[in-house]
């Protein structure tokens, strides 16, 4: 056991923090929440020379061949600092899945271009129930030739309003259970029948409803089997929620490091707030919920990294983790007072996004409904 | 960054389960997992107690990390860590909070030669139980603040003053504790570390009676108690700096850690086994979501905990570090015991007997469940640690 990151893990979340840091100061992150864009081109291309987008993608398909645990890392810096755009969603939503269950063919097709930053995938599952299980899936593909003919209505899809691809869940058969029949297509998010608009949400983060009305996609761009892509949809969710931890574990620490630093300088009654007993168990419990969330995110992303078996911790962590950031972030608009309400201060970019993380991959009380089936509990 | 443990640890860590779970069938019924007040306050807890010690003594467990000039064989703080673990999970006692989990540490750190050969071997052979002699009446947490002098006098030191909430004291062969030596110094600088035998002529040990009625705290008084000069832990004067090193020992949380997976264990097998209405517990949403919720708690304080012990074996451990797990594992524990007591209805009011189920978890739970939110050091006093040392805010004066 060795609960330290490697030299090379410090130098790459170093590298990560002080990039951010330089390139996505909260002016900018506010600049790109107001546009309708949502991200910057130019910091993309620098992201991508970087070969972040490439992080976890082997070698043979011109990524840089490294863990998912790496790829934690530079998302906890992500987190910390606040990069709004469609870094998540391309590596995650997108490249993850096609590692894991595309054919040769699509990986060579489809790796390279986002290794280098050339294309923004994003993943069009949820529906009007909001719910990220099987019978959630509602749109439906049906056969025509040796295509499929897809219609429906996505919601809350990110950035899919600047996005290259589509990863799409649609029904392709009733089966006995809504887990049977559902298939996955990678779909040209420009093919004609597909209508986007952004949803106006509290994280500004660009959701979008996604209006599939006949797109027509060929067969071979299916991703996965025929009738049969509930389980990778499975996999893209724990990794997904484990990769939205990480991240949330960064804004926590920020929220801590912000609030703390405020709270020594603030001055209030001849000494800085932060002498005061009342704010410091405040700001004690921050911190405990930021060791607790950290080392809960940080085990399970070895786990998941080396493979081993893990749906339990992955529940697990994101419902911890869901709380206690918006716990947190709560805690440091308090502590803030006024000023951690307005809209040019920093601490409310990260309590908005507390709340969007919680809801992205299932909410606490989905997650601890699973908990409770794998602790043992008969259902 | 891997939380993997070698195949050596792994059968390192199995041989520590399966001897504690051998002792586990041997437990008195009754016997609280976990709380420090089953081992006290019976004869038979006690036996039991030293029945473990002795077990785990013929293996060479109680002084595994020692060095091998004292008995020990240089072993890992890992290994250490699964003891704990083990002995958490089966809630088996044996291992002497006072001397195993304090002293020991705190003698090899600063004592002096003498008193590591006198006190030692009676910890690593299981023979000796220790107690603590530090809150008093008007200095709990202010432990700084206390009045208990102990004045030199040619080779001795003669003890006069009181204690309070001094656990096992009743039990106890010896103490260690502060005491005031230097009645003109400043706070901080007058305070002595001695240790003594609980027999000494003069001292008087009076139960404090717990609310469930359990004798694990005592308060002990000093009339004129002569104790050898040689039986200070480090300088003269320098006591309180003793007292930190100690506290730093005091708060490794990982048995605590098991206890706790243990009893969630416990709850989920009562709700898959307890139907109520016709349908298992288990199937009742609130109850699936509370349980769960606790279980994501009792995850986290594990990974935290490991954390911690890693870095006591890097020896880059930081005391904030460990009062995070204490007051995290600490209040989690509460809240254990009050899920525990709502899951189990009007039997969690039940004292072990044919109606308790869970051997009268919900009423031991409720009413124990105290004993590590206050000891070692109050949460409030953690969180303060945390903020003044782990955040760097100011230290109000």
């Amino acid at each position: 056991m060795n609960t330290s990151f490697t030299e090379e893990q410090e130098m790459l979340r170093k590298a990560a923090g002080d990039f951010l840091a330089t390139e996505c100061p909260k002016t900018k992150v506010r600049e790109l929440e107001e546009s309708d864009k949502g991200y910057d081109s130019g910091m993309w291309k620098k992201m991508a020379d970087l070969g972040w987008m490439g992080l976890v993608i082997p070698e043979e398909y011109d990524g840089m061949g490294m863990t998912f645990q790496d790829l934690t890392i530079v998302l906890e810096e992500m987190g910390r600092n606040i990069l709004p755009g469609p870094f998540f969603c391309t590596v995650v939503e997108g490249a993850l899945p096609i590692l894991d269950a595309g054919s040769e063919r699509q990986k060579r097709e489809f790796l390279p271009k986002i290794a280098k930053g050339d294309v923004i995938w994003t993943m069009a599952l949820l529906e009007k129930s909001g719910l990220y299980n099987p019978s959630g899936v509602a749109a439906r593909a049906v056969p025509r030739a040796d295509s499929f003919v897809i219609h429906g209505t996505k919601l809350f899809v990110e950035m899919a309003q600047v996005a290259d691809y589509l990863i799409c869940a649609a029904r392709t058969r009733e089966g006995a259970s809504p887990a049977e029949g559902i298939t996955l297509f990678m779909l040209d998010a420009k093919a004609p029948g597909i209508h986007c608009g952004i949803m106006p949400t509290m994280g500004m983060d660009k959701l979008c409803e996604v209006q599939l009305d006949d797109v027509t996609v060929p067969g071979m761009n299916i991703l996965g089997e025929l009738d049969n892509g509930w389980p990778v949809i499975q996999r893209i969710l724990e990794r997904a929620a484990i990769a939205k931890c990480a991240e949330s574990i960064g804004g926590i620490q920020a929220c801590v490091d912000i609030t703390a630093a405020y709270c020594k300088e603030r001055v209030q009654y001849d000494r800085p707030i932060g002498a005061f007993q009342a704010l410091q168990h405040m700001l004690a419990d921050m911190w405990i919920a930021m060791q607790t969330s950290k080392y809960l995110v940080y085990e399970v992303a070895w786990m998941e990294s080396e493979n081993l078996p893990c749906a339990k911790e992955v529940a697990i962590a994101k419902a911890y983790v869901n709380d206690n950031y918006k716990e947190v972030s709560r805690k440091a608009v308090r502590l803030h007072g006024g000023i951690g309400t307005s809209r040019d201060h920093d601490i409310p970019l990260y309590y908005r996004r507390a709340k969007v993380a919680d809801i992205a991959f299932g909410g606490s009380d989905f997650q601890r409904e699973a908990v409770a089936t794998k602790i043992g509990l008969i259902s | 960054m891997d939380f993997k443990l070698t195949d050596e640890q792994i059968a390192r860590r199995n041989e520590h389960f399966a001897v504690c779970k051998e002792l586990e069938k041997q437990r008195p019924v009754g016997f609280a997992a976990g709380g420090l007040e089953s081992i006290y306050d019976t004869d038979e807890g006690w036996q039991y107690h030293l029945h473990c010690a002795k077990e785990f003594a013929k293996r060479g467990w109680l002084s595994h990390h020692w060095p091998r000039e004292y008995g020990g064989e240089d072993g890992s703080m890992m290994d250490q860590v699964f003891f704990s673990e083990a002995r958490g999970y089966y809630g088996v006692p044996g291992a002497d909070i006072f001397g195993y989990s304090m002293l020991a540490p705190t003698l090899l750190a600063a004592g002096n030669k003498c008193v590591k050969e006198k006190f030692l071997p009676g910890i690593a052979s299981g023979d000796t139980m220790g107690c603590q002699l530090w809150s008093e009446p008007n200095a709990g947490s202010d432990l700084a603040s206390l009045t208990s002098t102990a004045i030199r006098r040619g080779d001795e030191y003669v003890i006069n003053g009181q204690k309070t909430w001094s656990t096992g004291a009743h039990r106890a062969d010896w103490g260690f504790g502060v005491f005031k030596t230097d009645l003109s110094a400043p706070k901080h600088h007058n305070l002595s570390f001695l240790l003594l035998d609980m027999k000494t002529p003069g001292i008087t040990v009076n139960p404090i009676l717990y609310m469930d009625m359990g004798h694990l705290y005592n308060e002990v008084y000093f009339d004129d108690v002569h104790v050898p000069a040689e039986n200070i832990v480090g300088e003269e004067g320098k006591g309180w700096q003793v007292t930190q090193t100690l506290s730093g020992f005091e708060r490794s949380s990982l048995e605590f850690v098991m206890v706790l997976q243990q009893q969630l264990e416990a709850l989920v097998k009562y709700c898959n086994e307890t139907r109520v209405n016709g349908e298992p517990l288990a199937k009742n949403l609130l109850i699936r979501n509370r349980l769960a919720g606790i279980a994501c708690d009792v995850e986290a304080t594990r990974c935290l905990a490991y954390r911690v012990a890693d870095l006591q074996d890097k020896n880059q451990f930081s005391i904030f570090d460990a009062s995070a797990v204490k007051v995290f594992v600490s209040e989690l524990g509460e809240r254990m015991a009050f899920l525990a007591a709502d899951i189990l209805g009007p039997y969690a009011q039940v004292k072990s007997s044919k109606w308790a189920p869970l051997e009268g978890f919900g009423e031991k739970g409720y009413q124990q469940c105290f004993v590590l939110t206050i000891a070692m050091g109050t949460n409030e006093i953690q969180r303060n640690i945390i903020s003044w040392y782990g955040l760097g805010l100011p230290r109000m004066k």
